[in-house]
């Protein structure tokens, strides 16, 4: 099984393709990051002004203790991990489509291990995108967010840790959307149009037929609940008074809108992930390579 | 694991897909110390068979067996057997020498192997090259020192003179033949009798997914005869006058020729002259293992019979005192220019014991007629028909 896995880590890096995704990954993360820091900083900066005063205090809130930095960072972990998800979408169509996947499964000693060990492999590829991404957009929100918006210690640490892990199970996804569709370019479109595009279509639907809680059940809705989710857990946690109208519009803003909590929303989904990975491993353990 | 006795067995192998039967109830063994060549035409199930040996396609029915274990409880699979596979591919942006590290991981041998096997099959100083600038003939090196990773005892190659040079060839035949003396096993596919001919000693020779032949080339090779090609200026006069000398194994040819088997074509000439007919023309013909090879796959995608037969029964052509040898036959086939003599068995499915490993000859074959001399065969791979040379004096 070493074997194996070495020759799977071999394989992702011996093309260019990890850092061809790498570099768009890192950019997004950090472009993000740096343009949400802003925004957030500039609402923080208006509501803290004298102008807003009489508002403030009518909501009875404190804009200076308001962490704002981190729904920009759950908003640009979750745009960044499209990236680890077409690289894991690529890892079996691109072996079909080259035909590698034959000498793959000639070195083998049985298609369960060989798939397996592409398993390990991608799970680590998408915790170095998943790292790359977080740090990626730590950097960008500490050079645009004021201080005193950031998290603090733990929240980061949890906000890191939720992001590493949706980047993981985002490349799963990948791995068993790509094994089911067996086309690169397939793989590609579909992964990008439905994550954003068609959701979102069905999410401003849902929305606005009183239905959001369904959202939370959809992948990419329940993915953006990992990392939104433990986003405005942290916010309200730290913010003081929120009344409780301004609840659902942050977590809107957040990206989690009708999703659960950020375990219930990992668990679903993981329900996803292993729902498309089976279905692709299933695929593939039983595909006549001709 | 396995016995290591490094045969290969095919028992019963059956595919099926969708509506179109690939293999049909195919069954043949491969011994080591030999090349064996597989061939049949395209499309007669070679690749599915050789998928189905090496796991990569599900049989619908039956069994491939590679010392004596299916494929994917060969442990290490590469170590036992390397293959060579017409759709196997490259990534096209990996270099060759990463290409093979990736393998030689997956095998667990040494890093240092990959050089050896590029080396060997003579891309050392192509390896740090991206294999999608390969040329065809170098991907074939290329998989075949990706089939030599693992040093494995058995290699099976799907058609792998395609793209190679005739330097190449040469080089791979060399190859084959000193591995399969070390004692190991070489089966090898081609839709082309000649391009393997020099190369195997046994042949498995199937066509619409069934075994047609399998056992020594030797054995099939004793099975040809050798026809002597005749244009007299009496056709009638010098078959009357052959049919006095005893030999009666004659045939007219559509072109107006006659085709006499089992003599030399000075005996011929002789007769001939006794019987005052002039010879235009004469020409050996040795039929060459590859027409015996067309024979016994042809009809998978053959056209309706009928051609021949209207060409031969033109008036004219029956001489008075002529009459056709019933073992004789017209070639059912279109495409056969130049008719053969059929043997019974390539007419009918095999029988039932045909298809037991080195059964020879086969059952319902027939040996030559009495009086029939095996013509000298100082170069048994000649192919001395086509022109038609004045040959026999008259």
């Amino acid at each position: 099984m070493g074997n194996l896995i070495k020759a799977e880590f071999r394989k992702t890096t011996s093309t260019g393709l990890w850092w061809g995704l790498m570099i768009p990954t890192v950019l997004m993360a950090l472009g993000w990051a740096l343009l949400t820091g802003a925004i957030f900083t500039s609402v923080t900066d208006f509501m803290s002004s004298s102008e807003a005063e009489d508002l403030t205090e009518f909501l009875g809130v404190d804009p200076s203790q308001w962490q704002m930095a981190l729904f920009g960072m759950a908003r640009s972990i979750n745009v960044a991990t499209l990236f680890p998800m077409i690289f894991g979408g690529l890892a079996i169509a691109n072996e079909i489509n080259r035909k590698t996947i034959t000498t793959t499964f000639l070195t083998a000693p049985n298609r369960v291990s060989a798939l397996a060990a592409k398993m390990i492999v991608y799970i680590v590829w998408g915790a170095i995108f998943g790292i790359a991404i977080v740090a990626s957009v730590s950097i960008g929100v500490v050079i645009t967010s004021d201080t005193s918006a950031l998290p603090d210690a733990t929240g980061w640490l949890a906000l890191a840790g939720v992001g590493i892990l949706s980047s993981i199970l985002m490349t799963m996804f990948g791995v068993g959307v790509g094994a089911l569709m067996t086309s690169v370019v397939g793989t590609t479109v579909v992964l990008l149009l439905y994550m954003l595009l068609v959701e979102n279509g069905i999410q401003i639907v849902l929305a606005s037929q009183g239905l959001p809680e369904i959202i939370g059940f959809l992948p990419n809705g329940a993915v953006n609940g990992l990392t939104g989710s433990v986003a405005s857990s942290l916010f309200l946690a730290n913010a003081g008074v929120v009344p409780d109208d301004l609840v659902d519009g942050l977590r809107a803003v957040a990206g989690a809108l009708g999703a659960f909590d950020w375990w219930l929303s990992g668990l679903i989904f993981l329900v996803w992930t292993a729902l498309f990975f089976l279905g692709g491993w299933a695929a593939t353990q039983r595909k006549d390579i001709t | 694991m396995h016995d290591g006795t490094g045969r290969i067995v095919v028992q019963n192998l059956t595919k099926q897909f969708g509506p179109v039967a690939a293999v049909q109830n195919l069954s043949f063994t491969v011994e080591p110390g030999s090349v064996t060549g597989f061939l049949g035409p395209n499309g007669a199930g070679k690749t599915t068979t050789l998928r189905m040996l090496l796991g990569l396609v599900t049989p619908t029915a039956g069994i491939g067996l590679i010392n004596g274990r299916p494929f994917n409880q060969l442990g290490n699979p590469a170590r036992v057997v390397g293959a060579v596979l017409e759709a196997q591919g490259f990534h096209p942006k990996r270099t060759a020498r990463n290409h093979l590290l990736v393998y030689a991981a997956a095998i667990g041998v040494p890093d240092s192997r990959a050089d050896q096997v590029l080396q060997l099959v003579g891309l050392g100083a192509a390896g740090d090259r991206k294999a999608g600038g390969y040329s065809l003939g170098m991907k074939q090196r290329l998989a075949l020192a990706t089939a030599l990773l693992g040093d494995p005892q058995i290699l099976v190659l799907d058609e792998p003179a395609n793209g190679l040079d005739p330097e190449g060839i040469a080089w791979l035949r060399t190859f084959l033949q000193s591995y399969a003396r070390s004692g190991r096993t070489v089966l090898i596919s081609s839709h082309l009798l000649a391009e393997v001919e020099q190369t195997v000693d046994q042949v498995v020779i199937i066509s619409r997914g069934q075994t047609m032949y399998y056992g020594p080339l030797d054995n099939l090779r004793d099975q040809q005869q050798a026809r002597v090609l005749v244009q007299p200026s009496d056709t009638g006069a010098l078959v009357a006058a052959l049919r006095e000398d005893g030999i009666n194994a004659i045939e007219q040819l559509p072109d107006g020729r006659i085709a006499v088997s089992g003599v030399e074509a000075k005996q011929i000439a002789d007769v001939a002259l006794k019987a005052g007919v002039s010879i235009y023309g004469i020409q050996e013909e040795k039929a060459d293992l590859e027409r015996l090879f067309f024979q016994l796959t042809s009809g998978q995608y053959a056209a309706p019979v009928g051609y021949k037969q209207q060409g031969y029964e033109q008036p004219g052509y029956q001489q008075p005192g002529y009459q056709q040898q019933p073992g004789y036959q017209t070639p059912s086939q279109p495409f056969q220019q130049q008719p053969f003599q059929q043997q019974p068995y390539q007419q009918q499915p095999p029988p039932p014991g045909y298809q037991q490993p080195y059964q020879q000859p086969p059952q319902g074959y027939q040996p030559p007629p009495p009086g029939y001399q095996q013509p000298p065969q100082d170069n048994p791979y000649g192919q001395q028909h086509g022109q038609g040379g004045l040959g026999g004096g008259a």
